[in-house]
C-alpha cells in the first residue's frame, strides 16, 4: 500500500509516452508506405479495434462491470438488510448455511432448502457447535418481499422486493455471520457500494488537483511551476500510508473543527466523501508531476506555437490546446491508478479509521471482523470472503487499464 | 558531482521544513490534546495538568510551538512521550529496528526471486512459464498485503490441524504472530537471531509479494527492449553465448533502474511493511504509530513522521547518486 503512493514509476512512463508519440508522427511521416486503399479509420476506431483484441482487458471490464452492477443492486440480491442482525437468538460466526438440494425422503433432486440451526457448546472446548435442526425443511424463496427491510436503489427507488429468501426462523447465510450475526453475503453485496466508489472519486479529486495545478505549474513555469513543484514534493516527502492515516482519524475525530461544522458526529456518508478526499489529496501529487511535464514538452511543439501564433489567448492554448492532448495518458493513468485507492480505502477501513460500522459496510472494515480479539481465524474462516472481491476488483481495474495503456500507444499496435 | 551532491542537498532543506510545517499543522487540527483526556482522571490534580502543559509548552500558541520543537529536533531531541514520560527516541528506536529487520530480509528476497522470474520471461517470452510469471505477478499485484497475510494465517493454522496427529509439524510450520518465541529471553544468542529470521518469515514473504510483481514486470520490459537491440545482435554475430549476452549484455542495462532503486528502498525498510505488521502483530513502526495517535502521543506521531520523512529524502537523493555512478551515460553538471 505505501508503494502505491510513494514511487511514481508512471513519470517516467510519461517522458517515454511523449517521446513516443513524437517519434511515432516522425514516422508516418518518413514510412509512409503505399496508400491504403478504402475508407481510413477514426482515431477513436482504431483505439477500439485495439482494445477489443485485448482478451483479459475484456474480461476485465467485463467483471468490472458485473460488480458495479451487483453494488448498484445489492439491496435486491442480498436476502438481509445491511444491518439487520438478531438479538434473540444470536447467530454470531455461523458458518455458511447449508443448502440442500436432494429431498432426504426421497432421494431425489428437489427445489432448494435449508434447515434451522440451534447453536449449542461443546462441553470441552466451549466452542460454538451448529447443528441442523432436520424436523423442518425450509425452501428457498424467489422474490420475496420483506417490508420489515426497504432498501433504496441508487439512493433513488424504493423496494423490499428481495431475490431470495426463507421463512422465519430458519435464516440463509450464504457466506456465514461475523460477531454480531450479520450475513456475510449481504454486507459483502453493500460494502461494493462503498468500497468499488471510493476510487473513482477519488481519483476525480486527484484528478482536478493534478489537472488544475500541474497545468498551471507546467505553462507559466518559473515561480508559480516553483511553488507548486515544492507543494507536489511536500506532499511526496511524507510517507504515504503514514499521512493517509493521521488525515483519516484526526479529520474524523468529533472535536476537530471540521467535524464539528458538520455537527458533532459525522454521519457515515460524512466520513464517506472525507475518505473520497483525504485520499484524492495524498494522491494528486504524481498526476500533477505527470501533467506538469507533458506541458512542458508540449508547449514548445508547433501546433502550440502556431496557435499563439494565431492570436489565442494564453488560457484558450493551455485549455483548448495543451490539456486536451494529455488526455490519452491521464485516462490510462487514471485507470491505473484506481486500484491504489480502491486498496487505500480498504487499509484504512481495515483500520478502522473508514465508514464505521454501524450503518455502512466495507470490505475492508468486513475483513477487520477477522483480526477482532480472541478470535482464531481458522474456526471462522468464512471471515476472509471479502477480501476476494478486494483482489478482483483490483486485478480487473490493472488488466483494464493495462489494456488501453495498450490501445492508446501507438507503439504496441497489432 | 560534488557540487551536485551539495547542491541537491540544500535543496532538500525547504522540502524538509514544509513537510514538517505540514505534519505539525495536521496535528495541531484536534483541538482537544492528551492532557485534555489526562485531565478527566480522578486522580489527577489540576496543578499537574497545568504544569505538563507549561512543561510540553502547550501554553504557547501555535508557531511558538513549532520553532520549539523544531528547534530541539535540530539538536537531535524528538521531545517527550505524553504517556510513558520516556524521550520520543527511546520510544521509536526499537519499533524502527524491528521494522528495518522485515525489511531487510523482504528486500533480499524481492531481489533473490525477482531478478531470475524477470529474466526467464524476457528470454523465453510468450512461453508458458512467462505466461504464468505473468500471472503470478498480476495476483501479486492486486491481493491486498494485509489479505494474504491472513490467508496465509490460515493456511498455516489449516495444516496444523491436519498434520497435528501425524508427527510433530508445529515445530516445522513458521510461526504467524509475533516476533521472538516464548523463551526467547532463555536462548543463547545464535538461538535468538534464528528464533527471529524463522518469525520473519512470512511476513517478510507476504511484504515482498507486491514489490515482486511489479519488479518481475518492469525487469522483463526492459530486458526485452534490449534483447532486441542491435549491439544485442553485434554480440550474437561475434559468436557469444546465450548466457554471456543475457546476463552480461542485456541484464546489466536493464537492472540499472533498480540498482538505483536500493535507495528508494530506504524509506521502505522503516516503513513499507505497514498493514502486514498490524496484522502479523510484528512489533514494528506502523503498530506503533497507530497506538501513539489513538493515545494522542502526538510527538511520537511526529517524531515518525519526520524520521520517516527524512529517510525518504535521503533515500531519494542517494537512489539519484547511485543512478550516477552506476549508469556511465548520465552526467551531472
Amino acid at each position: 500500500m505505501a508503494d502505491e503512493f510513494n514511487r511514481d514509476p508512471q513519470e517516467t512512463e510519461a517522458k517515454d509516452f511523449i517521446a513516443e508519440a513524437a517519434s511515432d508522427q516522425l514516422e508516418a511521416v518518413t514510412t509512409a508506405g503505399p496508400i491504403m486503399a478504402g475508407k481510413s479509420k477514426s482515431q477513436g476506431q482504431i483505439i477500439w479495434e485495439q482494445f477489443s483484441r485485448h482478451k483479459s482487458a475484456l474480461v476485465g471490464g467485463w467483471i468490472l462491470v458485473f460488480m458495479y452492477l451487483t453494488a448498484v443492486f445489492a439491496g435486491f440480491l442480498s436476502p438481509y438488510g445491511l444491518n439487520e442482525y438478531r438479538r434473540s437468538p444470536t447467530a454470531s460466526f455461523r458458518p455458511p448455511t447449508q443448502v440442500h438440494w436432494i429431498d432426504p425422503d426421497t432421494g431425489r433432486l428437489t427445489r432448494p432448502f435449508v434447515y434451522d440451526v440451534v447453536e449449542s457448546r461443546d462441553p470441552v472446548t466451549r466452542q460454538r457447535v451448529y447443528d441442523e435442526d432436520t424436523t423442518t425443511k425450509f425452501p428457498i424463496k424467489f422474490f420475496v418481499r420483506r417490508p420489515s427491510q426497504p432498501y433504496k436503489i441508487l439512493g433513488v427507488f424504493q423496494s423490499d422486493l428481495r431475490l431470495f429468501g426463507v421463512d422465519d426462523p430458519a435464516r440463509v447465510f450464504l457466506w456465514g455471520t461475523n460477531n454480531l450475526g450479520k450475513d456475510v453475503f449481504s454486507r459483502v453485496l453493500y460494502g461494493g457500494q462503498v468500497s468499488l466508489t471510493v476510487g473513482l472519486l477519488a481519483v476525480w479529486v486527484a484528478l482536478t488537483l493534478g489537472l488544475l495545478l500541474g497545468g498551471l505549474a507546467g505553462f507559466y513555469g518559473g515561480f508559480v511551476d516553483d511553488l507548486i513543484m515544492r507543494l507536489v514534493e511536500i506532499f511526496a516527502a511524507i510517507p504515504g500510508l503514514f499521512l493517509l492515516i493521521v488525515l483519516a482519524s484526526l479529520l474524523r475525530d468529533p472535536r476537530n473543527p471540521l467535524a464539528q461544522a458538520f455537527g458533532l458526529q459525522m454521519t457515515s456518508s460524512q466520513t464517506y466523501i472525507l475518505i473520497v478526499f483525504v485520499l484524492g489529496l495524498v494522491g494528486w501529487g504524481g498526476l500533477a508531476r505527470i501533467i506538469r511535464g507533458f506541458i512542458l514538452s508540449a508547449r514548445e511543439l508547433d501546433y502550440a506555437q502556431a496557435a499563439k501564433a494565431l492570436g489565442a489567448s494564453e488560457s484558450r492554448v493551455l485549455w483548448r490546446h495543451l490539456l486536451p492532448s494529455t488526455a490519452s495518458y491521464v485516462v490510462v493513468s487514471l485507470t491505473l491508478s484506481i486500484p491504489g485507492y480502491i486498496l487505500g480505502e480498504t487499509s484504512l477501513s481495515f483500520l478502522g479509521l473508514g465508514p464505521s460500522e454501524v450503518d455502512t459496510s466495507s470490505w475492508g472494515l468486513l475483513l477487520r471482523d477477522a483480526t477482532a480479539r480472541g478470535i482464531s481465524i481458522q474456526f471462522v474462516p468464512w471471515l476472509l470472503i471479502p477480501g476476494i472481491p478486494i483482489f478482483m476488483a483490483v486485478l480487473c481495474w490493472n488488466l483494464l487499464g493495462d489494456g488501453l495503456r495498450d490501445a492508446f500507444d501507438p507503439r504496441k499496435r497489432r | 558531482m560534488l557540487v551536485y551532491i551539495i547542491r541537491r542537498f540544500f535543496q532538500l532543506i525547504p522540502t524538509f521544513i514544509g513537510a514538517t510545517m505540514l505534519a505539525f499543522l495536521i496535528s495541531q487540527l484536534v483541538p482537544g490534546d492528551f492532557l485534555t483526556r489526562k485531565a478527566l482522571e480522578p486522580n489527577v490534580r489540576p496543578e499537574t495538568i497545568e504544569r505538563m502543559r507549561a512543561q510540553f509548552g502547550l501554553d504557547q500558541p501555535m508557531a511558538v510551538q513549532y520553532v520549539r520543537w523544531m528547534r530541539n529536533l535540530l539538536q537531535g531531541n524528538l521531545g517527550q512521550s505524553f504517556v510513558s514520560n520516556q524521550p520520543v527516541m527511546n520510544r521509536i528506536a526499537r519499533p524502527m529496528r524491528n521494522s528495518m529487520y522485515l525489511a531487510l530480509l523482504s528486500i533480499l528476497m524481492l531481489w533473490v526471486v525477482a531478478v531470475p522470474m524477470g529474466v526467464y520471461s524476457a528470454v523465453r517470452q510468450y512461453s508458458l512459464g512467462d505466461q504464468v510469471v505473468s500471472m503470478l505477478s498480476y495476483f501479486g499485484l492486486a491481493i491486498p498485503n494485509f489479505f494474504f497475510a491472513q490467508v496465509l494465517i490460515l493456511l498455516i493454522f489449516v495444516t496444523r490441524s491436519f498434520t497435528k496427529d501425524a508427527f510433530d509439524f508445529n515445530q516445522l510450520l513458521f510461526p504467524v504472530a509475533g516476533m521472538t518465541s516464548g523463551n526467547h529471553l532463555t536462548m543463547t544468542p545464535w538461538g535468538k537471531f534464528w528464533d527471529i529470521m524463522w518469525h520473519m518469515f512470512i511476513p517478510s514473504f507476504v511484504v515482498a509479494t507486491a514489490g515482486m510483481a511489479g519488479f518481475t514486470r518492469v525487469l522483463r520490459a526492459q530486458m526485452v527492449e534490449y534483447l532486441g537491440s542491435d549491439f544485442i545482435r553485434t554480440a550474437k554475430a561475434k559468436g557469444l553465448g546465450q548466457g554471456s549476452i543475457t546476463y552480461k549484455h542485456a541484464l546489466r542495462p536493464a537492472i540499472i533502474p533498480f540498482v538505483a532503486g536500493i535507495g528508494g528502498l530506504l524509506p521502505d525498510l522503516v516503513g513499507g511493511a505497514g498493514l502486514v505488521e498490524v496484522t502479523m502483530s510484528w512489533p514494528g513502526i506502523t503498530p506503533t504509530f497507530l497506538e501513539a495517535l489513538n493515545s494522542q502521543d502526538i510527538y511520537i506521531v511526529l517524531g515518525l513522521i519526520v524520521i520517516t520523512t527524512l529517510l525518504l529524502m535521503i533515500g531519494n537523493l542517494l537512489s539519484d547518486l547511485l543512478l550516477a555512478v552506476v549508469d556511465p551515460r548520465i552526467r551531472y553538471n
